[in-house]
């Protein structure tokens, strides 16, 4: 199975370069491409971090729901690791404000 | 995408904007005519308004009969030296000074950008590029300053010397990351926020999209709390006495 797997994917890389042969008078690299994998990328990060974040929210509100004494604390955690997970959608989001204008 | 002009930067490139082709002059590039930037007025808005408030603050200080605005500032001052003293121990107050400036500054500059008419600084990503080698110089020279420059470059070869080949690059590669992220983090933030509320206001009503304009006014919070927190465990992590 694993060989069969890893001949597919060697056969996939080698296929490859005839995407290129597509658009000859294209200026961008990419060109129509861009648009499209704009959307599937974001979609792709929004899609992630929510479940992270989701995750993230779930073991909060357990914590502060077995130990409400430690809620301070609990909620400082929380806000510190949304921010940070919210930071990897926001970096694809920038990267396709760079590529699409 | 041409940068529209602000009236504040209008006023600026009319009257002033002599001194600062100067200036480009001066380093070396050509004259233009719109010198000033968008971001460059406002934030020197935003310095002027902080150093205003300060300034009208401070006489009205008094320990017996504390006014309005002492009560708001002391509620600021509690809470980031309280914050300073709790992420990086019994030393924090000694850099609150910063911890603090760096709130108050970026939390107006976010904040002035709901203004309309106004635009917050921190959209350029120049800004907060500079906010952010402004953190990175400034903790890794309290590093220095407190653990000595041999000491504090035993902190990246990692706690066994044997890893060090290992540690170093690492190291390396996640200080340097730490600018980055802080810089695209607020920058894409306020940036978000900002195209959020104009996206939606060309897809539906006039006052609809009013709800993303208070979603950015939590955000600019929120943001201005977490360049402050992350600088201070920076601060934190290369002030660390091993006692």
């Amino acid at each position: 199975m694993t060989k069969k797997f890893l001949f597919l994917t060697i056969l996939l890389l080698l296929a490859s370069p005839m995407v290129f042969a597509q658009t000859p008078g294209n200026p961008t690299p990419g060109g129509h491409w861009v648009p499209i994998s704009a959307g599937f990328s974001m979609a792709i990060a929004s899609g992630l971090c929510g479940l992270a974040q989701a995750r993230a929210v779930a073991a909060c509100a357990e914590g502060m729901a077995r130990n409400p004494g430690a809620a301070a604390a609990i909620r400082f955690a929380l806000l510190l690791g949304l921010v940070l997970i919210e930071s990897l959608a926001l970096y694809t989001f920038l990267i396709i404000f760079v590529k699409v204008s | 995408m041409p940068e529209t002009e602000l009236w504040i930067t209008r006023i600026f490139n009319d009257y002033l904007a002599g001194p600062a082709n100067a200036i480009l002059i001066l380093i070396g590039r050509a004259a233009d005519p719109h010198p000033w930037a968008n971001f460059i007025v406002m934030q020197i808005l935003v310095a002027a308004i902080v150093i205003v408030v300060f300034a009208i603050l401070r006489p009205r200080l008094s320990a017996e009969r504390p006014g309005k605005l002492q009560h708001t500032f002391e509620l600021v001052y509690e809470f980031v030296y309280g914050q300073a003293a709790e992420q990086v121990g019994h030393d924090g107050p000694r850099y609150a000074a910063f911890f603090g400036t760096i709130f108050i500054f970026i939390l107006f500059s976010n904040l002035i950008g709901i203004i309309p008419g106004f635009e917050s600084p921190t959209m350029n990503p120049s800004v907060p590029a500079g906010c952010a080698l402004a953190v990175f110089a400034y903790y890794n020279f309290a590093g220095i300053q407190a653990n000595g420059i041999g000491k504090y470059l035993s902190h990246f070869v990692g706690p066994m010397l044997i890893l060090a080949p290992l540690m170093i690059p690492i190291e390396l590669i996640s200080h340097m990351a730490r600018p980055l992220s802080l810089t695209i983090r607020l920058y894409a933030n306020m940036f978000a926020g900002e195209k959020v509320t104009a996206v939606f206001l060309g897809l539906t009503y006039f006052l609809i999209p009013a709800v993303f304009m208070g979603l950015h006014v939590f955000v600019s919070l929120l943001q201005a709390y977490i360049f402050m927190l992350l600088t201070m465990l920076y601060v934190a992590g290369a002030v660390v006495h091993d006692h």
